[in-house]
């Protein structure tokens, strides 16, 4: 096996990859990992180059398009650890095109595509269980603590579904946060939140929102168990209808 | 009477249909108007029952001329009456959809003055949505039967998919239990729903801008375990309605009994576990390439409630077996016990790569425990394939020394 190391950023690792398979290594025989600046720490380090990052990307972006959204999803998810499979997931990307999705006996190609699926699968539920409410001066604010880094699709989701009205999303683990003001889309952080005051009217609904979603249970039918599976405890701390829960 | 109670009375009436799809069309937000439509649904939440919540599912009203004897809302049941204001539904629907709280509006009604009085005030709801507040979301109508065809194609022109309930498998049972109901007043509306929207395709094929009829198509409820209806009479039944009338989705609604009433059977629980062998057997009629006399016959009528459909189908034809994974065809795969679609696909996928070996099949997702018996991996068995029936119906059951375990009840997502 040949030993690679690269400094830990995603534009470190974009590049290692890209001398890697520029070198003629066989990624099958070869492990990427992060430095850890320790004694013993064996393998080559690669220095970051940007230029080599982005003409990497560009080219993979030509041979495989859906293997680059493949890796826009993998990079949401915030996985460690799976330095070596993205590796050999690119260069079977840049040998077998697009249909390199399709090669899931292979266990590099297995660990990226079922991390980025997670990742996918967890922005198509935000889309459902984000709850926005209504401030004071008519703005909205939905918080979130999603596992993967979904906030940028979901907020363009966003914006083409609630175009009319000016809202904000919060991100509370990553403390990221997207504003719509009616026209654009915006990205930033936020080192102190409060949650400012809801509208008047924002309790009322909230109330009805409340009876609406236990009366359309059927009792004969109850089943947290599969409540449950479908909607993770996880995610009830923002969703309005498990509130005093 | 408080709005919170209306929802209360109005939202615990319509909650025994089962329809919450979202799913079927992708609509653009309207110009200066709000909401969208997505291809595949989106769920908002699940209902202490574990069902999906993707619509606000309510009733117009629940004051009801007809006496049908399954319903909680039938005219000699002493329950409070509601009625919404076609102000009040849609600004609910705003409401609760600025909110990210739903897709929609899913909106059904009891009869009062006659069907064409209740249509129209349904279809108004949605009109009003669509036009005064311009809401690109999903509506879902339900059409009653008996009403008006200008009314039907006023609602196809406004929601994105409609029903009529077809109730009961039979027009027997029918007759017996929604006596005010006829098999012709739910057919006919089917028909033309059917007529329109075929009629609307064609027309946008010529012009992008030709009014759309219920993109998402029409879908039917019909209660299970209500009537003495056989397994196979009811799939007979959906699949007339899925190869004739062209229907998106047949939903089955385990009966819960919820009046007393001596043309009822008396049921100590809602039959779940038939109801989810009567969706597995569905799936197997649309995505697997079943026909519903594969699946049952007249000697043997009903579901196993023991294995899904494609195990007692494949317990039954063990000549089938084993399929070759490395060779199969996709319908053949289709048949396999534990593969699905996905894994079907993800098979022939894969195999162009390299032949896959038993680890790959993990890795593709197949149901090993399952599919085990009835496949090879280049010509190697998982297992001495057991022509002996009963032994292995017997390790299908209770797995390779395990304890025996009892089905599950699942719930289907509202997608589809």
């Amino acid at each position: 096996m040949n030993k690679y190391l690269y400094d830990g950023t995603p534009e470190g690792l974009v590049s290692a990859i890209a001398a890697i398979l520029d070198s003629g290594e066989n990624p099958e025989k070869t492990v990427l990992s992060v430095r850890q600046d320790t004694l013993f720490e064996e393998g080559l380090f690669l220095r970051t180059d940007s230029a080599l990052a982005e003409a990497l990307f560009e080219r993979l972006r030509q041979r495989a398009p859906d293997a680059v959204q493949t890796l826009w999803y993998f990079t949401m998810a915030e996985a460690d650890g799976l330095e070596t499979s993205l590796l050999r997931y690119v260069a079977l990307a840049f040998e077998h095109g697009d249909r390199v999705n399709g090669y899931l006996t292979h266990a590099s190609v297995k660990a990226i595509v079922g991390t980025a699926r997670k990742a996918g699968r967890e922005l198509h539920r935000m889309k459902g269980l984000l709850r926005f409410e209504q401030l004071r001066d008519g703005t909205w604010l939905a918080r979130m603590e999603p596992d993967c880094n979904v906030l940028h699709p979901l907020a363009r989701h966003f914006s083409r579904r609630l175009r009319g009205q000016q809202w904000f999303i919060y991100d509370v683990r990553r403390r990221s946060a997207a504003h719509w003001n009616g026209r654009d889309l915006s990205f930033g952080t936020l080192e102190q939140f409060s949650r400012p005051e809801l509208s008047e009217e924002e309790k009322a609904v909230r109330q009805m929102w409340q009876s609406f979603f236990k009366t359309i249970a059927i009792p004969e039918r109850k089943n947290p168990r599969l409540q449950k599976s479908n909607m993770p405890a996880k995610y009830w701390k923002y969703l309005t209808e498990k509130q005093g829960e | 009477m408080e709005l919170q109670e209306k929802i209360t009375i109005l939202s615990g009436a319509a909650r025994y249909d089962a329809s919450c799809a979202s799913s079927g069309c992708s609509n653009d937000t309207p110009r200066r108007g709000m909401g969208n439509t997505s291809q595949g649904g989106i769920c908002h939440s699940w209902a202490d029952d574990g069902r999906c919540i993707s619509l606000l599912k309510i009733l117009l009203s629940n004051d009801c001329r007809y006496d049908c004897a399954y319903c909680v809302n039938r005219s000699s049941n002493p329950v409070p009456r509601a009625s919404f204001t076609a102000r009040e539904v849609v600004d609910l629907t705003m409401e609760f959809y600025r909110r990210n709280y739903i897709e929609g509006l899913f909106l059904s009604s009891a009869v009062n003055v006659s069907p064409d009085h209740t249509m129209e005030a349904m279809v108004r709801v949605a009109e009003i949505l669509r036009n005064e507040e311009r809401f690109g979301g999903y509506i879902h109508l339900k059409i009653i039967p008996g009403s008006s065809p200008e009314l039907v194609r006023r609602a196809g022109l406004a929601a994105d998919r409609i029903s009529v309930n077809i109730e009961l498998p039979s027009s027997e049972s029918l007759k017996r239990l929604a006596p005010q109901k006829s098999k012709e007043a739910i057919l006919a509306p089917m028909k033309l729903i059917g007529a329109e929207a075929g009629a609307s395709l064609a027309e946008r094929r010529k012009s992008r801008n030709a009014p759309r009829f219920a993109p998402a198509g029409q879908s039917t409820q019909m209660i299970i375990g209500a009537s003495p209806e056989t397994d196979l009479q009811i799939l007979r039944l959906s699949q007339g309605l899925y190869s004739r009338m062209n229907l998106k989705r047949v939903y089955y609604s385990a009966f819960v009994p919820v009046n007393s009433d001596n043309r009822l059977p008396v049921l100590s629980a809602p039959p779940l576990l038939r109801e989810h062998r009567l969706y597995q057997a569905d799936w197997l009629l649309r995505f697997y390439g079943f026909s519903a006399e594969e699946i049952l016959s007249d000697d043997a009528p009903n579901l196993d409630e023991s294995f899904d459909p494609k195990t007692a189908w494949a317990l039954r034809n063990p000549a089938f077996f084993p399929v070759e994974i490395n060779r199969a065809d996709y319908a053949t795969l289709l048949r396999v016990p534990g593969i699905g679609v996905t894994s079907a696909r993800r098979i022939i996928a894969a195999r162009r790569f390299a032949p896959i070996s038993p680890e790959g099949m993990k890795k593709i997702g197949v149901v090993m425990k399952r599919a085990k018996y009835f496949i090879t991996c280049s010509g190697r068995p998982f297992e001495i394939i057991d022509q002996q029936p009963a032994r292995l119906r017997q390790r299908l059951l209770l797995g390779d020394g395990s304890e025996a375990k009892l089905p599950r009840q699942l719930v289907l997502p509202g997608l589809g």
